[in-house]
């Protein structure tokens, strides 16, 4: 028998589901109303595979100790991998703070905003479109990869990517609601928002290993590249996916110093940035929100 | 149907804090990295930065019960937009007290979903690259309403908003009318208690502005919606409410029905008078005029014209004739007219506010 309260739990749950579900199906109508743009994100798909299969070519045989002996040796798959994730991970961390401030200017967040629905929605909801554009590069990366570049992946460990895939994504999106919060919190409306540069363009790009182990950075950058999701996740998913990798030999110095095996390593501190970063997000966008209404500064003013 | 009035305000105001732009002659915003840590600082309150604060709405106390059409009337920032972002919750108040839809003030979760709006610019919130059903059904479908259910509203707003043949077309081949019928349309797909317009008659022409007004006075209420709708026109607001509410400088500064405001105007008639370019008259006014509003007249003669808000008496023309020539220039045209609500909206000493 169903009470007063699980009836309004349901209708609010149905009530989240089919805004999501809206947003999805509107961000699905604008991508495929954009014909000539579907070409062009193949097109930028093979490219970027193919330059980093370029550049592969360059390491002969006697470089692959480069890549360290953990993650195997053909540099396609290792860069496949780093390319691949790459990309959606980029989605969930600078997605959100680029889509609040185009539904800002533009004057939906009002309506977003007066829309029986979380506050929270639009942040994922806005999301579709880029999650649309974006996710599916990964399996498109990774089949240019294998039937034209020579890259090989194992399959064995698939369940075991997806958690950590799973753990990474939430780790990033929580960075990007932080990153979405300081548009309100901190009222930074125009610009490079900070967070998001520090993390994605400045700590990311360099240091998280996406087309060389971090192995090759200076020691004290290495431990700095520990602070960030990528780091643990492009090494849990090369030890798991790339052949010939070796899952007992530590790469990340916090691996080295803690008597766990480097995958348990990189699953715990996974778990702990997504507890942490995740709810962080969430709730100091919020404050941004009940700040901004305060301040009068919630919508633009027209 | 809730059982108070729709709006219960209490000596609401706005403050807003001011908006500091430069630092020791710096622009702040071309330094990215300077602005996020000053306003770090400033979030932290580890600084109070003083900057002028601007007051947009001060003591505002009014009612509005269901199914009323209530119109705000004011010139350009005298506080009708935050007066309508604070009814939908997108504004706190800083002062006062007050309920909407039957929830207080700050209960925004609750006064949300239970509240339309139509924002001045509200087109832009439109998908260009989605047609206008589409763009209705999105939002339809944001509301929980199950497909079928939003199929049919939106087709019924679409109808009566004279946009059903326009339905496929994509929002970037609509004109500004139809965008703004569209928006319009938009606001009506939910049937919430309470109906926020403002300024939404902006770039109709005016057979669907007529169109719109009727509808808004006839379908809103009768199905027992209330309405705020703000604008700076007083026609489009008269042709419409129930009551008017005038704003002036974010004061209330007539609020009553339309008859009851031009009972207050009563012996006052506007005159409008076009002279010969000249400077301002050497005498001072006489005390039967009430308001003087003076602008150049557009056009290669070089004329002047002037509205005068004075009290009606058997020697009015004669002393305000007098008076206008003591500045010297000929008199070519005179017109008489009882005064409107766009003259009180102009006018801060003629009225005082209904209960204020």
């Amino acid at each position: 028998m169903t009470t007063p309260a699980s009836r309004r739990v349901a209708r609010a749950v149905w009530r989240q589901t089919a805004a999501l579900g809206a947003f999805t199906l509107r961000e699905y109508r604008i991508w495929q109303s954009y014909r000539v743009n579907q070409i062009m994100w193949l097109t930028n798909i093979f490219v970027t595979t193919l330059l980093f299969f370029l550049m592969g070519r360059m390491l002969t045989a006697a470089d692959a100790h480069l890549m360290g002996a953990a993650y195997g040796t053909n540099y396609m798959s290792f860069v496949v991998v780093g390319i691949a994730v790459n990309t959606f991970l980029f989605t969930n961390l600078a997605d959100p703070y680029t889509r609040i401030q185009r539904s800002y200017f533009n004057g939906t967040m009002d309506l977003f905003l007066l829309s029986p629905m979380s506050i929270f929605m639009p942040l994922v909801g806005l999301m579709t479109k880029s999650l649309l554009d974006d996710y599916p590069r990964l399996f498109i990366v990774g089949a240019f990869g294998m039937l034209l570049f020579g890259a090989q992946f194992r399959f064995q460990f698939s369940l075991a990517a997806l958690g950590f895939t799973i753990l990474l994504l939430a780790a990033a999106f929580g960075i990007g609601a932080i990153s979405a919060s300081s548009f309100y919190l901190l009222n930074i409306k125009r610009g490079t928002e900070p967070v998001r540069f520090i993390v994605q363009q400045l700590l990311a790009t360099l240091l998280a290993g996406t087309y060389y182990p971090i192995t090759v950075l200076p020691r004290p950058l290495q431990w700095v590249a520990c602070f960030i999701p990528h780091t643990y996740a492009f090494d849990a998913l090369r030890r798991l996916l790339d052949p010939g990798a070796n899952m007992g030999l530590p790469v990340l110095p916090v691996q080295r110093i803690v008597p766990w095996s480097p995958l348990t390593v990189d699953a715990v501190a996974l778990g702990l940035m997504t507890a942490i970063l995740l709810p962080l997000g969430f709730l100091l966008y919020g404050r941004g929100i009940e700040k901004a209404r305060r301040e009068g500064t919630l919508t633009r003013w027209q | 149907m809730m059982d108070g009035p729709a709006v219960d305000l209490r000596a609401v105001g706005k403050t807003y804090p001011g908006v500091e732009l430069s630092l020791r002659g710096t622009k702040l915003e071309t330094l990215g990295p300077a602005l996020w840590v000053k306003n770090a600082i400033r979030a932290a309150r580890l600084t109070i930065e003083a900057a002028p604060p601007v007051t947009a709405l001060a003591d505002v106390s009014l009612t509005v019960a269901p199914g009323e059409v209530l119109g705000v009337l004011g010139p350009n920032g005298s506080g009708k937009t935050t007066l309508i972002k604070i009814l939908a919750g997108l504004i706190r108040p800083s002062a006062g007290s007050g309920s909407v839809v039957g929830y207080p003030l700050g209960s925004s979760d609750a006064i949300r979903r239970r509240v339309s709006y139509v924002s001045t610019t509200g087109w832009m919130g439109l998908e260009w690259a989605l047609s206008a059903r589409d763009n209705l059904r999105f939002f339809a479908e944001l509301s929980g309403m199950s497909p079928a259910l939003a199929r049919t509203r939106t087709d019924e707003v679409l109808g009566a908003l004279d946009l059903t043949d326009d339905a496929y077309k994509l929002t970037s081949e609509l004109s500004n009318g139809m965008r703004q019928r569209l928006i319009m349309a938009r606001a009506l797909l939910w049937r919430t208690p309470l109906v926020l317009l403002d300024e939404p008659f902006v770039g109709l022409d005016p057979g669907h502005r007529q169109a719109l007004s009727d509808y808004i006075r006839r379908e809103l209420p009768a199905r027992g919606q209330t309405v705020v709708i703000s604008d700076h026109q007083a026609e489009v607001v008269e042709s419409v409410a129930d009551r008017v509410l005038i704003l002036d400088k974010g004061r209330v500064r007539a609020l009553g029905t339309v008859a009851h405001i031009m009972q207050s105007l009563s012996g006052l008639i506007v005159l409008e008078v076009v002279t010969e370019l000249s400077d301002t008259p050497v005498l001072s006014p006489p005390p039967l005029v009430r308001r003087v509003e003076r602008r150049m007249r557009p056009g290669p003669l070089g004329l002047m014209h002037w509205r005068l808000t004075v009290e009606q008496g058997p020697s009015t023309f004669s002393a305000v004739l007098t008076w206008l020539s003591s500045a010297g220039g000929r008199i070519v045209e005179v017109e008489e007219r009882r005064p409107g609500l766009q003259d009180v909206m102009a006018d801060s000493t003629v009225l005082a506010a209904e209960g204020a």
